[in-house]
């Protein structure tokens, strides 16, 4: 991309601060997302999920559903307690997102957008913990932020966004090549500014920008890495941006699965099958989520506070 | 051989606990002789699968049962048996969509250009261990349907081969029920079978010339050797019933059996890990499948 665009870009994500309203929690929840999650105290995120009704509400929803097969939950602090605070963590990010992004803007089913993105999260943290990456933790939330750049398209380039997507699911072709067709930029490299706009840090914002890169990924890191797998991964089980994809995915043979394996030994040791049903297992657990907390239709559009 | 791995919810209450960790161990035991894999949440599968055998020995726990399975004289005996269970039920046409849709989408592209730049115009399919012949059927189906599309100027032929005679008889007079046909839409039914009665439909000749069956057995090396120039090769759920050092030499017959470019397709969750490295795993939607590659494609280990 070149200096001009990435100047205009830069402008143009400042500009969503204006654009939409952030919900309140959304600043100390992003500071509270760089914590290990044993550093996250539990009343710090009671407080946050008390803060606003809406979103208290569809903690005590989620954790009383039977997907946690708990009795009756009727406080916060309980709700939390059930839920644990890896998945209200991930909630309360998603449904400050829901508001980030005005209702009439998404481009991506909302739904596609959220199985998508925990999946990948999910899959991107358990491939940490098998090649024994030191932070599973900062993996899962690399993989949860990795597509922010579709939000911040759908915003600012709504129209042509739409474009993008209808030609990609027309030609059942990878999104991000058909944006640097239409846009001349992809979600990787307005994504990698909002995290960059929004603090987050460089590990993170590097692992969205380089997730479909395969010339940076040698050199990105193993965060990037891990995102692209997990991203390809999530695609090929049905988990994508909600049309069908025609490729082969040759996981083993991938730049990223090589730069891995050279200070990741442990995953010569990793059964890609065994791991791909382990993940579809997981996935059913995802989707159930989803639809109880995302489900576009479902979700109330409060006023934010 | 039974070929799809039984998928049916446990019928039976189960007495037994599924938290016991011996369960565990008997997953990992099946897991690492038939690489057959139950992830945690198909666990449930593997312990009514175990507490058939439970019932009919006696066991009266987990841990007595993996005792069976492990140092009692009957093991081997015992780990058949259960591999017959766990790999119980019958199949049917059409069972595994994903994988015809990697066909029509990816594979048979790729394959066809490669055979075009060499001006062959022919393709040869393997189903191996095609038990009642449910498999190669909706392979040959597919393809009379692709011949006006994807397939317009191409011939092929369809090799079908099983160990055992009842199994191969089936499948040569083609004969099949409901269950059969419960995934196989009326246009086809009406275009490549003909009722029979009692509610039974018989391959009709146009489907039936599409294959030609053969008992092979796959441990037999002289006449492994003999299978050449192969595109795609379907083998699911045959290997489990096969020791690591031959499952290691029929795998090592399948890539020589394959052109380069060629494709392997196992059972969903049988894994070729730490038993051959010569062919890459590909993902496709939905499936997965072995490919044996080209030198373009970089062929070996990358």
């Amino acid at each position: 991309m070149n200096a001009q665009l990435h100047s205009q870009l830069q402008t143009q994500i400042r500009k969503l601060d204006s654009i939409s309203t952030a919900p309140a929690i959304l600043k100390p929840l992003l500071d509270m997302l760089h914590l290990p999650s044993d550093d996250i105290r539990v009343e710090k995120v009671v407080e946050l999920v008390s803060y606003d009704g809406a979103i208290a509400a569809q903690c005590l929803r989620l954790a009383n559903s039977p997907l946690f097969g708990r009795g009756k939950t009727e406080t916060v602090r309980s709700a939390v307690m059930a839920l644990g605070l890896e998945r209200v963590r991930s909630m309360l990010l998603g449904l400050c997102i829901n508001r980030v992004i005005p209702q009439d803007k998404w481009v991506i089913e909302p739904d596609a957008f959220w199985r998508h993105s925990l999946g990948c999260a999910l899959v991107t943290q358990r491939m940490a913990q098998k090649i024994e990456y030191p932070e599973p933790e900062t993996a899962y939330l690399a993989g949860l932020l990795h597509d922010l750049g579709f939000l911040v398209n759908s915003v600012l380039y709504t129209q042509e966004f739409r474009e993008c997507l209808r030609r990609a699911s027309e030609e059942h072709a990878p999104l991000h090549v058909i944006e640097e067709q239409v846009l001349g930029f992809s979600h990787c490299e307005t994504g990698q500014m909002l995290c960059e706009h929004w603090g987050l840090s460089k590990s993170l914002a590097n692992a969205a920008g380089c997730h479909h890169d395969v010339n940076l990924l040698p050199t990105a890191g193993p965060l990037a890495c891990l995102v692209h797998l997990s991203d390809l991964l999530c695609r090929m089980r049905y988990l994508g941006y909600g049309y069908e994809e025609i490729m082969g995915v040759d996981l083993g043979g991938d730049a990223a699965w090589q730069a891995l394996i050279g200070t990741y030994p442990a995953l010569e040791k990793m059964d890609l099958v065994r791991f791909t049903l382990d993940i579809d297992g997981a996935m059913d657990q995802i989707v159930a989520t989803v639809d109880s907390v995302f489900g576009a239709k479902r979700i109330a559009a409060p006023a934010t506070t | 051989m039974p070929i799809e791995i039984a998928n049916a919810k446990p019928a039976v209450s189960l007495e037994s606990n599924p938290d016991d960790p011996a369960y565990l161990k008997i997953r990992d035991l099946i897991y690492g002789i038939s690489g057959i894999y139950h992830s945690a949440e198909k666990l449930y599968l593997l312990i009514s699968r175990c507490a058939r055998r439970m019932s009919v020995l006696g066991a009266a726990s987990a841990a007595e049962y993996l005792e069976h399975l492990t140092t009692r004289g009957n093991r081997a005996t015992e780990l058949r048996l259960l591999l017959n269970e766990i790999t119980i039920g019958e199949t049917y046409m059409f069972r595994h969509p994903a994988q015809l849709d990697a066909m029509r989408n990816v594979i048979l592209p790729q394959i066809l250009q490669l055979k075009d730049a060499i001006g062959l115009k022919r393709l040869r399919f393997w189903c191996a261990g095609c038990s009642t012949g449910e498999e190669p059927h909706t392979l040959a189906m597919f393809l009379l349907e692709e011949r006006e599309k994807l397939l317009a100027g191409w011939t092929w032929d369809i090799l079908a081969s099983d160990l055992n005679d009842n199994s191969l008889q089936i499948a040569r007079d083609g004969i099949y029920g409901e269950y059969a046909l419960r995934n196989t839409s009326a246009p086809l039914r009406r275009k490549y079978f003909k009722d029979v009665g009692d509610k039974k439909l018989q391959a009709n000749d146009l489907l039936k010339a599409q294959m030609r069956f053969d008992r092979i057995n796959l441990s037999d090396d002289s006449k492994m050797v003999f299978q050449k120039g192969l595109d795609v090769i379907f083998c699911c759920n045959v290997l489990i019933y096969f020791d690591l050092a031959s499952k290691r030499r029929v795998v090592h017959h399948f890539h020589a059996n394959l052109l380069p470019g060629g494709y392997l397709f196992l059972g969903h969750a049988e894994s070729l890990f730490q038993v051959d490295d010569s062919f890459r795993l590909i993902h496709f939607p939905g499936t997965t499948a072995y490919l044996k590659p080209t030198a373009a494609q970089g062929g070996g280990k990358k």
